[in-house]
């Protein structure tokens, strides 16, 4: 590399290495994907497509809590500390954490999405319909969001740190309870035909939630980052 | 003896907070006005009175059972009841004359004694089959407050009653681990804003304040559930605050997991401080801003999270602030003796392995 390369093209490249990373190797993607339909047909199984309104809310934020928690724990290339090293040299701790939480976001939202497709499909819309439902995918795009954020953060501390799976939910899901407060809360309210615009602040939580752990990361992650 | 004296000083607290917390009455209250389901006779005339029981808790009516004066209240309207019998000192029967129309089915009980004071039951009567008009008016005397004549004691409150001693172990025990975690996060900042290869004398400190700030929260969290399964009748209830709580103690119980996993001194002293700062930031959102966005048990509900909004009368508060005070200092106490101990745990090792 003989020019520096700018912020945004170092962000760039990098989210698209994950990306093509990932499609190089189907198999982690396809796993994640399995075992959310699996989960789903699990809850179907149990519930048939009869779930009480609140059993139903519970089951999809756990599905997709459990979902997303499942796709950030693989472990990573990057985490290889040889690898580690060459980056710590050519690119920017803040850079290296946006492009892995760009790319969460993507992996979660999608993880996510075909969870929430599935849930529909198989546990009924009886509890949403038309723009609820829209509302409600909102929340759930907004809550992987969150967790994205601080996932990103979390993983990257657990991997430096040399635990495996263990770590990353002893240390990410006491943090992610706020989030699913909020979530729970919102969906539950959609259900019970509260008015989208008397429950819509909790998108805003969510949003603002969000938008701390990226600062938070942004500021300390160089700390987490070097030797 | 200077140094020493701020460690005697929380004792002291401590002692005195113990004695008054455990040996201070309760004040008098009302527990209920009860339908006897009998007429009452009253000046030896059989009329139509219905007999209620009305029973309070640490009154004392029977010093003055003359004395005695019972008074129904809504709004503006005022009338008083008849005095049929002072049983003892907490139980008397009331007798109950109303007109065929009233303002409202539900009245506030009032009372008026010499040694209690005027003591007060909100909503304490609810009368049935009882034409009620809104506009009709029932004012027979003017009310006037008597202040209660009995030696220091704390206020009584409807279904905490003597509980209420609970606020000098519970709330302390926040308030003391608040400031060890702050002392963490203090710890944390300087230990990462080292330049490089700089010791870990700051996280040996934040790791101190953290395992004791833990013993605090978790008696909080059981000193609270025993509160809770008395006033709120469950141990665990859905309510900001608890939620709060317990992903406070969760964290930190991460915390200390996250530093059992890492050998490497340096770098358990960075990620450890990075963890904990990312940590105590989310906490700071979720237990002052959460909370005022949802609906709370707790006092100083309707959003409030503050303390401020507590009933505390200066009987309580002159117990209260010692409380914090006393425990603040334990706590500080302690988490010295906590570091003390670990660097001394490490010097052994480093002699060891010479």
């Amino acid at each position: 590399m003989s020019q520096p390369m700018s912020a945004l093209s170092n962000i760039r490249f990098l989210l698209q290495h994950a990306i093509r990373v990932e499609l190089r190797n189907r198999h982690g993607i396809a796993g994640l994907l399995v075992f959310a339909v699996a989960a789903v047909y699990t809850c179907y199984q149990a519930t048939g497509t009869h779930a009480e309104q609140e059993s139903w809310n519970a089951l999809a934020w756990v599905v997709l809590l459990f979902a997303g928690f499942n796709a950030v724990s693989k472990p990573w290339a990057d985490d290889n500390e040889g690898v580690r090293a060459f980056l710590v040299h050519t690119v920017r701790p803040q850079d290296w954490l946006i492009a892995r939480t760009l790319y969460y976001m993507l992996l979660l939202g999608a993880v996510s999405t075909v969870t929430f497709a599935a849930f529909l499909l198989f546990l009924g819309m009886d509890h949403l319909s038309g723009w609820t439902a829209v509302h409600y995918y909102a929340g759930v795009l907004l809550t992987s969001t969150a967790l994205a954020t601080l996932l990103a953060m979390i993983q990257a501390l657990a991997s430096r740190a040399g635990g495996g799976f263990s770590l990353i939910a002893v240390l990410g899901l006491p943090l992610i309870i706020p989030v699913i407060l909020v979530s729970t809360r919102y969906g539950s309210d959609l259900m019970r035909g509260i008015a989208f615009g008397d429950t819509a602040h909790h998108l805003l939580f969510l949003a603002t939630l969000s938008a701390g752990f990226s600062a938070l990361g942004y500021i300390l992650f160089p700390y987490l980052w070097r030797d | 003896m200077i140094q020493r004296s701020w460690k005697i000083g929380g004792i002291a607290l401590l002692a005195y907070v113990f004695w008054t917390t455990f040996t201070v009455p309760l004040g008098p209250g009302l527990l209920e006005l009860r339908n006897l389901e009998r007429a009452a006779v009253v000046d030896g005339v059989d009329q139509k009175v219905s007999a209620y029981e009305l029973i309070g808790l640490g009154t004392h009516w029977a010093s003055r059972p003359d004395d005695l004066s019972v008074v129904l209240r809504k709004k503006e309207n005022l009338t008083a009841l008849t005095v049929v019998e002072v049983i003892d000192d907490t139980h008397a029967v009331i007798g109950l004359t109303l007109p065929d129309t009233i303002p409202s089915r539900s009245w506030d009980v009032l009372i008026n004694h010499p040694v209690d004071g005027t003591l007060f039951l909100q909503n304490g009567l609810f009368l049935d089959g009882v034409s009620v008009d809104e506009t009709a008016t029932l004012t027979d005397l003017a009310l006037t407050e008597f202040p209660s004549d009995l030696p220091h004691h704390f206020p009584f409150q409807p279904r905490i009653f003597e509980t209420i001693r609970n606020l000098m172990l519970h709330v302390p025990m926040w308030f003391t681990m608040f400031l060890l975690m702050g002392i963490a996060f203090i710890a944390s900042i300087r230990q990462l804003s080292q330049t490089a290869g700089g010791s870990s004398l700051f996280d040996l400190r934040a790791e101190a304040s953290v395992q004791v700030g833990m013993v605090f929260g978790v008696l909080g969290l059981l000193t609270g559930s025993l509160w809770a399964r008395y006033t709120w009748g469950a141990w665990w209830v859905d309510d900001p605050q608890l939620n709060g709580a317990l992903v406070t103690v969760l964290v930190y119980a991460g915390y200390l997991i996250l530093r059992g996993s890492v050998e490497d001194e340096r770098l358990k002293a960075r990620l450890s401080a990075v963890y904990n700062l990312f940590a105590f930031v989310i906490l700071m959102i979720l237990l002052m801003v959460l909370p005022r966005f949802t609906e709370s048990l707790h006092p100083g509900k309707g959003g409030n999270p503050g303390f401020n909004s507590y009933d505390l009368d200066s009987s309580l508060r002159a117990v209260f602030y010692p409380a914090v005070l006393g425990w603040m200092l334990l706590g500080t106490w302690m988490y010295r003796i906590r570091l003390q101990a670990t660097q001394l745990n490490q010097k052994l090792h480093r002699l060891n392995d010479q």
